[in-house]
């Protein structure tokens, strides 16, 4: 049995009478993509706000390479190695793509509180941040204020930031929304190369994307785990189909 | 930038030349004006640090500038009078030598700012607003009820305080005084906005639940930007108290906060010399408009609205010519 990286065990969210998540149990595998699918409102979001610590669960753990981390504060959970996307691109607006990766390299190198020397002149954050846009094919652009990037980009963008993090695992929430075939495309290769590092929990409606990448299958709904498994599996259970896909693959 | 990059040096040129024109035609009104400037300006950039590059909206920035104002006044009042401040724990004496009271000045409003970011920056928004605001409304009443400094009536210091060689009582010499300190408070915010920290608190006004989540401790960058902000504003308070060799209770209220914010504002939010510019404008304004009206603060309002409507980011903006993707 491989070894989890990230193990989530019954974790649980409730507004009032409401469950957003209900005992969710999941866990992610060294070397792994596992792909968390499910309707809109299924809780898929929730989930990853739980585990990065922005929204506090009701009840459940959460274990982060064997260290129990299901009471730290969400700072304390990235600088410990979760990183993340956001459903809805979250950038700084009016920092140019290249400001936007470096200030993502500033706690990894230990210099958030750095204060009279001028970030420009620190060469190994931009060549480092330089390294990264190219992954992500946002070199040309490396100058332009981030608010100022098409919707594609500011989703390539956000890829940049949880990457230059280099963390245990990343957790992506719907990272190939609105991307054309190629930005798609990008994102598959790249993502297969960087799961080795860090294994991908990936939220994500592209299912052509989910089944060309996912090692492994979540489905989600009303809050609940309703299968998890392999591609192949998921694509064979008839309640996912129900629920979710409704459709023959 | 580049254009507001000269403005900003014919800034600089004007604060040496005015001061020098009022000593040669004698008119050393118009030095104690620019001093006004130059003090108030370093008051506004203090503030803009917070509220302009991290989105800190303070209200309670009196409360730094009126304690700078009272422990120079208080120590100068002291050393005049030969008394004692304490005598118990141990034997505190007051001074009135600007060497001794600007370290202290500095470390007091470092320590109050310290004391309410801790308390006001777990809050956010108008609860932040409220906050601060409360803080120096309490600083104000508690000025006003001490009567051994004068109470609601202030205290008069009569000498202003000495440095060693320089005579502080020659109006262009304490001018001097005020410009070094304005180039030194320039050039650490300079220092700190183009730093890492720059990048880590001017990123948090944008996005601060993005910066969290790239692992940067939003609270502690919050609170020293705020430590920072208030002690250079409670600097500015000390030499104004030694401009007017007088303290009292007024600059410790929340209209005092006002026109630090209304300075920031005027001049231009996040803008280096933005404070600068706002406070020489307000000067400008209140004597002249102030020579026809009482009310000439009306004129002032109607400027901000005008300011807010079609410049938005200030004075310094209309100097402004950006090329796009400028670094």
């Amino acid at each position: 049995m491989k070894n989890k990286i990230l193990n989530i065990k019954n974790l649980s969210k409730s507004y009032g009478a409401f469950k957003v998540t209900d005992e969710i149990t999941i866990d992610l595998h060294f070397d792994e993509i596992h792909a968390l699918i499910g309707p809109n409102g299924a809780g898929k979001s929730t989930l990853i706000k739980q585990i990065v610590g922005s929204v506090k669960h009701d009840i459940g753990s959460i274990i982060l390479d064997q260290e129990d981390i299901t009471d730290l504060s969400d700072v304390e959970r990235a600088k410990i190695g979760i990183s993340r996307t956001f459903q809805v691109s979250s950038i700084i607006p009016q920092f140019s793509a290249i400001d936007n990766i470096v200030l993502s390299l500033l706690d990894k190198s230990r210099k958030t509180f750095q204060m009279f020397k001028s970030i420009r002149n620190n060469k190994e954050l931009y060549s480092n941040a330089n390294k990264i846009l190219k992954e992500i094919e946002l070199f040309e652009k490396r100058d332009i204020s981030a608010s100022d990037l098409s919707h594609g980009d500011r989703r390539k963008l956000e890829v940049g930031l949880a990457l230059a993090m280099d963390p245990k695992v990343f957790l992506f929430d719907e990272p190939m929304a609105g991307l054309d075939e190629s930005g798609t495309n990008m994102m598959i290769n790249l993502f297969k190369k960087i799961k080795s590092n860090s294994p991908i929990l990936l939220i994500e409606h592209d299912m052509d994307a989910v089944f060309a990448l996912a090692d492994r299958v979540s489905v989600i709904n009303y809050g609940k785990i309703v299968a998890t498994g392999t591609v192949d599996e998921i694509r064979r259970n008839e309640l996912v189909r129900d629920v979710y896909l409704g459709y023959e693959i | 930038m580049i254009v507001e990059k000269i403005f900003n040096k014919w800034i600089l040129f004007f604060l040496f030349l005015i001061p020098v024109l009022g000593f040669i035609f004698e008119e050393p009104y118009y030095i104690t004006l620019t001093t006004k400037v130059v003090i108030l300006g370093i008051a506004g950039i203090g503030l803009n640090l917070a509220l302009g590059y991290c989105g800190l909206i303070s209200f309670g920035h009196a409360a730094f500038f009126g304690l700078g104002g009272y422990v120079t006044g208080i120590l100068s009042f002291h050393a005049l009078n030969s008394e004692l401040i304490f005598s118990w724990p141990f034997v505190t004496s007051g001074s009135s030598e600007m060497l001794v009271i600007w370290p202290i000045v500095i470390l007091s409003s470092a320590f109050l700012a310290l004391i309410i970011g801790l308390l006001s920056l777990r809050t956010t928004g108008v609860y932040f607003i409220m906050i601060t605001l409360a803080f120096a409304q309490m600083l104000y009443f508690f000025a006003i009820s001490w009567p051994n400094y004068g109470g609601e009536d202030g205290l008069s210091i009569y000498m202003r305080n000495s440095l060693p060689i320089i005579n502080t009582m020659d109006p262009l010499t304490f001018y001097f005084i005020c410009l070094c300190w304005l180039l030194i408070v320039i050039f650490i915010s300079a220092k700190l906005i183009n730093s890492s920290f720059g990048m880590a608190f001017q990123a948090i006004k944008q996005n601060e639940e993005r910066v969290k989540s790239v692992g940067i401790e939003t609270f502690k960058v919050k609170l020293l930007v705020f430590v920072i902000s208030g002690t250079i504003t409670g600097l500015a308070g000390s030499l104004y108290t030694d401009l007017n060799r007088f303290i009292s209770p007024s600059v410790l209220n929340w209209q005092m906060s006002g026109e630090i914010m209304v300075f920031v504002i005027l001049g231009g939010i996040a803008r280096l010399y933005g404070p600068l510019v706002g406070a020489a404008f307000f000067i400008v304004l209140e004597q002249t408009l102030g020579g026809y009206t009482e009310n000439w603060q009306f004129w002032l309002g109607l400027i901000l609205i005008l300011e807010i409507l079609y410049v938005r980011t200030g004075i310094l903006s209309l100097f402004e010519k950006k090329f796009k993707y400028e670094k």
